[in-house]
């Protein structure tokens, strides 16, 4: 029995009943909410997991559902938009969402990405600050600053390893470039986008060697980079 | 629309006062009130009697009671249905928005306020004459026939002459008229309104309102003019005819006296205001003007004043008549008489000959008089015949009169030369006598001859400056013509317009478009130093919108917000404002060629402003219609090729819920998978819809940011559908880390629209293969598959708009078409290239290029 608790935010009534009879298939406990007042009212009261938020709300944009729920809560948001326009996403992630889906989606989908959230919960809930980061074949020194494929110590540039470090600690969140260019050059024009494609391609060049190599990071096309849990 | 909403104009006309016109107003207004109108008064004269006085206090009052004028503003604000305005000819005073109170009432009407108003027959305009003659009186409140004729109703307020007489005597105010004037004044005032219920019966009658009538008459400077204008337009209005005012500006005109310009354009209002149309023509001989503009224009009457057939012409010259006579013989010639105003009226010439060309000029006749006298003594010396001495001083004047600008210089030089040659070189000399009989003859042939050269040269210097003048106004027309015709926005027909103004007037201007019934900012025009500090008044603004709301010309030099520093015209065809000009008007107002020429211009700025729109708007008009049809066909393809996979959808489900159970395991696998097939496929096609609405006007809008090719191709391949699976898809990057400029979202579709084409014309196991590499400064993709192929003809239509291939698709269901169109489309907004070729043995290759992206790492 899955212990997790879900709060289901969405207006449109199939949808939300696909959403619910997966989860109940797949032992989840859920609440719902059809609009954004009641979300935050459910969020403050009931204390869910993970949020799972359409955007399209009737009463107020989705984003600023997720901004009020951040005043006071760092419960995973994961967002679910039917617009086709990367910057709705893009503006949710920047605001606090962990993760999103595009309608439509399928079932499966939906399940990874509530599996993933989990993980990174437990993760989180553990680790906290830790000393040594470790996802498969990959581990991060934070101490001595040297990441490890395997035995082999991998031979960064800093600027790699500062992405690879800022994708370690924020595994399986999606991370805009924006946040990401921040977060590295402490600013975020365009040029940087430029400059963190190469620097992320040649990161992934040394992480994935070879055709069977798992991928641990996820390139989001106009929105970001993730890097996922590896079994 | 505006029709509808003009209120209507009741006029109680009478044809003396004290008959009772104001009461007569003010009970027809109780009927309205009494009807639910909502009725207010807006000025009654101070001296009502006492019936109006109480008939009054039923009334709301616009404007304090004590007030003798009428408020304008407060009255378009309260808006009443019906407004009663005592006195329609009065003046209004210092200050008001117009002058003429008449104008205040088309105002109100405009804004579809009825109005009821009081006129007596002594205020029109065309009758001032005819009863200033039985009355003795001059009024100075007067008001255009056009005022009385176009207004909706006239009610004439009538009363035997006697029974007047008789009401007036007991009162203090006794009867200023014998019996026979008010009967006089009673008929003039009958017959005007018969003639008016005539001509709107006429007017019903037939559109055409014209006859074949047309009269001339003729503008002059003189006090007496007003009232052959007058005349001329009675019988204008007699004839039903055309009505035309003609000035011929002669080269003397220039050096006309303030007071006679200023006189001659208020003849020329006021023949406007009788309905002539002014034109003015430039000349010397002013008889020939007259009758050549007749022709031109098939006058078939003149009219003239008594003044103009007696004046005496210097050497005798016919009268100007007689000479029209001459001219246009078939012309009716009518002469008014005159003369009783006209005593002794000459135009004069402005006194002040510049005092710089005075000396000027003198000094320059004197040097040619001395070295004329000079060459003569040399001649003399060498004992030449007088004849030559006398062809020297020809010569001399000839030359004067060239040289200096004014006929006095030649006159004064023939006078000189004749005195000095008697002086110094008839015997006997250095004196004035001459003994020789035939002296005064050659003295006398000496000054015509000298005179008359001259006159005839300065005469010729004139008239050449008059055709250079005319020259300069229709070469500005011109130009005006060619820059507004090559000028292709607003902006430019403004600007060109605004030259052409200035060149033609040297004055500021400044100029407002009409943005949506608004005034746009102003636009100036001249030197800036000079305007802009003073122009941001309210009252200036305030007149050019009035001009805009009301297309009439207002401020300095008219009738409507005089006090305005411009003359604000609007820029219109016929009712439809674009715009309004503003001229300043601190030189003086401008004078009637000016203005003509200055109306040209406005005319065809508006008509070029009313072109460029019509073009605007058919082209907004194409793009819709375009946009439209493609609109319309996607629709109309859409709701096609949606009701497919919806109809297998939709059955399966059905066939699902209502006998599940009584499938076996095998047959609802199938039918899920149908289900998720046909799912996917709708939302293929919704994908491409939704990037086909992005295109606009045949343009994509981009959101472009540097990508990496490989992130782009990987996405893509990642998006195929389940079909895809059975082929494989191969991926090679001959070139390492290739960086573009793109709209990621769109490349990941065009390149899924390719993969997904190798794969639809393709077998089960078939390869299709992406290429990615570097190509000079672009990046080349190719989608490569080996399936049939594209026949060559049909190579150029693939990437046409709803255009499917021939060729079957191997699971028969038809494609919509959009794919390769959005590809192109899409790749054309990044500035790549598009191409589809062959595969090499076999198969189709699609290929396009995109802009690589250099970066500069930072790190």
């Amino acid at each position: 029995m899955n212990k997790v608790q879900i709060l289901v935010v969405e207006d449109d009534a199939p949808v939300r009943n696909l959403i619910t009879t997966t989860l109940k298939a797949h032992d989840y406990r859920f609440a719902t909410a059809v609009n954004g007042n009641s979300a935050i009212m459910e969020a403050a009261s009931h204390n869910p997991d993970i949020i799972l938020l359409d955007l399209g709300l009737p009463d107020m944009d989705g984003v600023e559902v997720i901004e009020r729920i951040r005043n006071w809560s760092n419960v995973p948001i994961i967002v679910i938009s039917a617009r086709s326009e990367d910057s709705d996403k893009i503006d949710a992630l920047d605001a606090g969402a962990d993760d999103y889906l595009t309608k439509p989606f399928s079932v499966d989908e939906l399940l990874a990405r509530l599996r993933v959230t989990r993980r990174r919960m437990a993760l989180m809930q553990n680790s906290g600050q830790e000393a040594v980061f470790v996802n498969g074949q990959l581990r991060i020194d934070f101490a001595l600053g040297c990441a490890y494929l395997g035995e082999e110590e991998m031979h960064l540039t800093p600027m790699e390893y500062k992405l690879l470090c800022l994708l370690a600690r924020n595994t399986g969140k999606v991370l805009t470039h924006k946040f990401i260019t921040r977060s590295v050059w402490g600013s975020s024009w365009k040029n940087d986008v430029g400059s963190l494609r190469v620097f992320m391609a040649t990161l992934r060049k040394k992480l994935e060697k070879g055709e069977d190599s798992p991928q641990y990071i996820q390139t989001h096309i106009g929105i970001g980079y993730r890097m996922v849990r590896v079994e | 629309m505006e029709k509808d909403q003009k209120g209507q104009l009741k006029i109680f006309f009478s044809y003396a006062e004290s008959i009772g016109k104001t009461a007569a107003m003010l009970k027809a207004a109780q009927g309205q009130q009494a009807q639910g109108l909502n009725v207010a008064v807006g000025c009654i004269g101070t001296r009502a009697s006492q019936d109006v006085v109480l008939l009054l206090r039923e009334f709301d009052r616009i404007g304090p009671a004590d007030k003798d004028g009428l408020d304008l503003d407060q009255a378009l604000k309260k808006r009443p249905d019906l407004i009663l305005i005592d006195e329609l000819a009065c003046s209004n005073g210092q200050g008001s928005r117009h002058r003429k109170r008449y104008q205040d009432i088309d105002e109100l009407l405009k804004s579809g306020i009825d109005v009821y108003t009081t006129v007596n027959v002594g205020n029109i305009e065309s009758l001032h004459d005819t009863v200033a003659d039985i009355t003795g009186i001059r009024t100075w409140e007067r008001i255009p026939d056009f005022v009385f004729d176009q207004a909706d109703q006239v009610e004439l307020i009538d009363m035997e002459p006697g029974e007047l007489i008789e009401r007036l005597k007991g009162s203090e105010e006794d009867s200023v008229f014998t019996m026979e004037q008010l009967t006089a004044l009673r008929e003039i005032a009958l017959r005007r309104c018969a003639d008016r219920v005539k001509r709107l019966a006429r007017r019903q009658q037939k559109s055409g309102f014209h006859t074949d009538e047309h009269i001339l008459v003729c503008l002059s400077s003189a006090p007496s003019n007003a009232k052959i204008i007058r005349t001329a337009a009675r019988m204008a209005r007699a004839f039903n005819s055309q009505f035309t005012a003609l000035f011929v500006e002669t080269p003397d005109f220039k050096a006309a006296a303030a007071q006679d310009r200023e006189r001659l354009r208020e003849n020329e209002s006021l023949a406007e205001q009788l309905g002539a149309n002014i034109e003015t023509v430039y000349g010397d001989d002013v008889p020939y003007q007259i009758a050549e503009f007749a022709r031109l224009f098939g006058i078939t009457k003149i009219v003239l004043g008594r003044s103009a057939v007696t004046r005496k012409y210097f050497l005798g010259k016919m009268p100007l008549t007689e000479q029209l006579i001459s001219y246009v013989p078939e012309t009716d010639i009518h002469i008014i008489p005159d003369q009783s105003t006209d005593k002794g009226y000459r135009p004069r010439k402005a006194k002040s000959l510049q005092g710089l060309n005075v000396v000027e000029n003198t000094a320059k006749s004197g040097c040619i008089l001395t070295g004329a006298t000079a060459l003569s003594l040399g001649f003399y010396r060498l004992g030449f015949t007088e004849a030559n001495i006398i062809m020297v001083y020809i010569l001399g004047v000839l030359l004067t009169s060239i040289v200096t600008s004014h006929q006095i210089y030649s006159l004064v030089s023939s006078i000189a030369s004749v005195f000095i040659f008697n002086f110094l070189f008839t015997h006997p000399r250095f004196s004035l006598v001459a003994y020789e009989t035939g002296y005064p003859v050659t003295f006398v042939v000496l000054f015509l001859t000298a005179y008359i050269t001259g006159t005839l040269a300065i005469r010729y210097k004139e008239q050449a400056g008059q055709s250079a003048k005319i020259a300069y106004r229709t070469k500005i027309l011109f130009d005006t013509n060619q820059l507004l015709s090559k000028a292709g926005n607003r902006a430019e027909i403004i600007q060109a317009a605004a030259k052409q103004i200035r060149q033609l007037l040297d004055r500021n201007l400044v100029i407002f478009e009409n943005a949506d019934g608004h005034l746009s900012q102003p636009c100036f025009f001249g030197e800036k130093s000079s305007m802009e500090p003073s122009f941001h008044m309210d009252k200036e603004l305030e007149t050019a919108n009035w001009v805009l709301k009301n297309n009439h010309m207002a401020g300095a030099g008219t009738d409507t917000l005089s006090d305005a520093r411009y003359t604000y015209l609007a820029l219109r065809v016929s009712d439809r404002v674009y715009g309004v000009v503003g001229i300043e008007a601190a030189n003086g107002p401008l004078d009637a060629a000016e203005h003509g020429i200055l109306l040209s211009i406005l005319g065809e700025c508006a008509l070029s402003l009313e072109n460029e729109k019509n073009v605007r708007e058919k082209e907004a008009a194409a793009i819709l219609a375009e946009s439209e049809q493609l609109r319309a066909n996607l629709l109309r393809t859409i709701s096609h090729d949606l009701r497919t996979p919806l109809t297998t959808i939709l059955g399966n489900a059905s066939s699902l819920i209502s006998n599940g159970y009584s499938f076996d395991k095998e047959t609802k696998r199938q039918i899920y998978s149908d289900i998720y097939d046909d799912a996917m496929w709708l939302i293929n096609l919704v994908e491409n819809l939704l990037y086909a609405t992005r295109i606009e006007g045949g343009r994509m809008s981009l959101h472009t940011s540097t990508e990496l090719l490989s992130d782009i191709i990987e996405e893509a391949i990642k998006h195929m559908g389940r079909q895809a699976a059975n082929r494989q898809i191969k991926v090679i990057y001959e070139d390492d880390m290739l960086l573009v400029r793109a709209d990621a979202k769109l490349i990941v579709q065009v390149i899924a629209n390719m993969v997904d084409n190798g794969v639809k014309y393709t077998e089960d196991g078939m390869t299709v293969t992406v290429t990615a590499r570097k190509k000079g400064n672009m990046a080349e993709i190719l989608v490569a598959d080996n399936g049939n192929g594209i026949p060559d003809k049909e190579k150029e239509r693939v990437f046409e708009k709803f255009y499917c291939g021939t060729s079957k698709i191997a699971d028969n269901r038809r494609s919509l078409g959009l794919g390769l169109f959005l590809c192109k489309a899409i790749v054309e907004a990044h500035g790549g290239t598009i191409a589809v070729g062959d595969h090499e043995p076999k198969g189709a290759v699609f290929s396009f290029t995109l802009p690589l992206e250099e970066v500069t790492l930072y790190e």
